[in-house]
């Protein structure tokens, strides 16, 4: 700990970190079942997060509707896009192999990234409300109100995917599909319907993170592609198609990043987490959090 | 197959050498120093060899690599540091072999530990990484690489294009040759078994791991070669720039869309995508990479299998079927 000047210091270093990491593992969660049902690196997921963090911001701005209650809004819509994305998009080239899916995401995150900037500017934004300069104070910690229900949105959303893939037979449809595709649609689970499905998912997950980046930091059309990365690493550290591991990556991820950025330097932060990252993939492949399937 | 090899061959001596000739030709016959078409060919070559580097380790050797920007920035950096200490002179031939062989060196350093125990998506992610990593150390390099600014080259050695023009061909001539020898040799038929089935190919005597360094030193070595000469041709060197995550991607978009694992898709892909993203960029400036964003869901929606598809559906699996036909049973 020589590292830090108090206790107290490491301490906010580490809450803002989780809070950080918090949105990195709702975006790494939708990221996550796409990748381990699907197969495919939807590499647009940051993109869909910007698209949602607009979204908030001209829902505030014109009709200043409140960022917090747009998640209710935002859910309904990013299912909808999700959806259309894999039977107007992906469905059409699932049959051909990975490589076209990947240019697929890949084409779409730049299409939204220049609609998004011609449309909106490229000037970087942020949700300025009321209560964005609130905080918590605890002793000399501070909690900044915001951060704060933003991740507890994400644990109560990585709660409900959870429960639905644990509880109910949707959800237990796709796990299974991703385990054994063809073994799945021999038990009378229609493929198409149960990828739409976990596209969807993915996408409205995108939506939940959009939001929690609108309220918290400030942000620009081309900012999505970072998270896009940061939410693959976190995939990693959790092990893929695991939500609790993709949330729990994301967190450790943001901690790892925020330390090294204070110990070391911002610079080395960067670096500190994709060398985590490559190590992970090297000598942990099911991830921190994973079990080796049996 | 005969048959096939004689139609080959004509294909060459009536499209290829006349398109040669007159790329040969063709900068001596405007003004090279204001024509926007021979940067836009010398722009062109650089990605068909970038392409074809890629298509090397990802096409033919199954191994889809995403750090080829860390190849791209290693040999800008050492065609600059290089020139700057005094080593090599401008555009100089010598000096993009030892950019392009630092590149291959780093492929075969990381490629050990990477290869053995990546596969696929992993390998990808992996690689990714590992560029990553690369700029950041690149940009708190300090006064060695210039830090987040750079180093800048001295820009008044520059003469004229022409020069530029035809290291940019020689290299696209080059890779091209390369993975046309590659494909016919024992290593190419190698590096395609691994691609179909790694462990078939090593159950029949392939060493798996040393192929795939092969070929990720190949692609290595072409991609550190155009860093070189991007290096010589903007004079200033920076991490952003030189490592940006483009350098890797642009490739892959390139060969995907040309047809990957052919010899000719990243040559075609690479002029269609070249072309798409320039004349966007002149007729509608404002909102080209929209444009370019569409082009790509739109190809890959109608053409998965690339432009090469168009017309050699049946082919897809004929090298795999001519090497190993006793597997086809199982």
């Amino acid at each position: 700990m020589s590292g830090f000047s108090s206790f107290g210091v490491f301490l906010q270093i580490l809450i803002n970190g989780i809070l950080f990491g918090g949105m990195y593992g709702v975006a790494a969660i939708g990221l996550s079942l796409i990748f381990g049902s699907l197969q495919i690196i939807f590499i647009a997921q940051g993109t869909m997060m910007i698209l949602a963090a607009y979204f908030t911001y001209w829902a505030f701005t014109l009709t200043s509707i409140d960022p917090f209650f747009c998640f209710l809004l935002i859910l309904p819509i990013f299912l909808g896009i999700g959806w259309a994305f894999y039977v107007g998009l992906f469905n059409k080239v699932a049959a051909a192999g990975k490589n076209p899916s990947l240019l697929l995401a890949f084409g779409l995150m730049i299409l939204l990234e220049n609609l998004m900037s011609v449309a909106f500017t490229p000037n970087t934004r942020a949700v300025t409300t009321s209560y964005t300069g609130l905080g918590l104070s605890i002793g000399d910690l501070r909690i900044s109100f915001t951060r704060l229900v933003v991740f507890l949105i994400s644990l109560a959303a990585t709660g409900m995917v959870f429960l639905f893939m644990k509880k109910t037979m949707w959800g237990k449809a796709v796990r299974g599909a991703s385990e054994d595709m063809k073994a799945a649609s021999l038990l009378g689970i229609s493929p198409r319907k149960v990828s739409s499905l976990t596209f969807a998912i993915g996408i409205a997950l995108a939506g939940v993170a959009g939001v929690a980046v609108a309220t918290t930091y400030p942000f620009d059309p081309y900012f999505g592609f970072v998270f896009s990365l940061k939410a693959l690493i976190a995939v990693a550290f959790g092990g893929i198609g695991s939500v609790v591991g993709a949330m729990l990556g994301g967190v450790l991820l943001g901690v790892i990043e925020s330390i090294s950025s204070y110990v070391i330097s911002g610079g080395w932060a960067d670096a500190i987490s994709y060398g985590a990252f490559l190590l992970v993939l090297m000598f942990r492949p099911q991830g921190i959090f994973g079990r080796i399937a049996t | 197959m005969n048959k096939r090899g004689a139609n080959n061959w004509r294909v060459i001596c009536f499209g290829g050498l006349p398109l040669i000739c007159f790329l040969l030709l063709f900068p001596f016959s405007v003004d090279s120093e204001e024509s926007y078409l021979v940067y836009f060919l010398f722009l062109t070559f650089l990605y068909i060899a970038l392409a074809q580097g890629w298509n090397v380790v990802a096409g033919y050797g199954g191994q889809a690599s995403l750090g080829q920007h860390a190849f791209f920035g290693l040999g800008a950096y050492v065609t600059a540091i290089s020139w700057k200490a005094g080593w090599i002179g401008y555009l100089d031939p010598i000096g993009m072999l030892i950019s392009g062989a630092g590149a291959a060196l780093l492929a075969v350093m990381i490629g050990v530990p990477l290869l053995a125990k990546l596969r696929g998506d992993y390998f990808a992610l992996g690689t990714l990484g590992l560029g990553e990593i690369l700029r950041v150390v690149f940009t708190q390099g300090g006064s060695f690489t210039g830090g987040p600014v750079g180093l800048m080259l001295p820009s008044s050695e520059y003469r004229s294009m022409i020069p530029y023009y035809f290291f940019a061909l020689s290299i696209a001539l080059l890779a091209l040759l390369c993975v046309w020898l590659l494909v016919r040799s024992r290593v190419g038929l190698a590096l395609v078994a691994i691609r179909e089935d790694e462990e078939a190919a090593a159950a029949n005597g392939i060493h798996v791991l040393k192929f795939k360094i092969f070929a990720f030193a190949v692609g290595a070595f072409f991609t550190g070669l155009c860093g070189s000469l991007f290096a010589y041709y903007l004079f200033h060197i920076h991490p952003s720039g030189f490592f940006s995550l483009n350098w890797a991607l642009l490739p892959v978009l390139m060969t995907i869309l040309g047809g990957i694992g052919t010899l000719m898709g990243p040559v075609v892909g690479a002029f269609v995508l070249a072309s798409v993203f320039e004349l966007a960029n002149l007729w509608l400036p404002e909102i080209h990479p929209i444009f370019s964003g569409a082009f790509i869901i739109l190809v890959m929606l109608f053409l998965p299998g690339g432009i090469m598809s168009l017309g050699e559906k049946p082919r897809k699996y004929r090298i795999l079927q001519r090497m190993l036909p006793f597997m086809q049973s199982s």
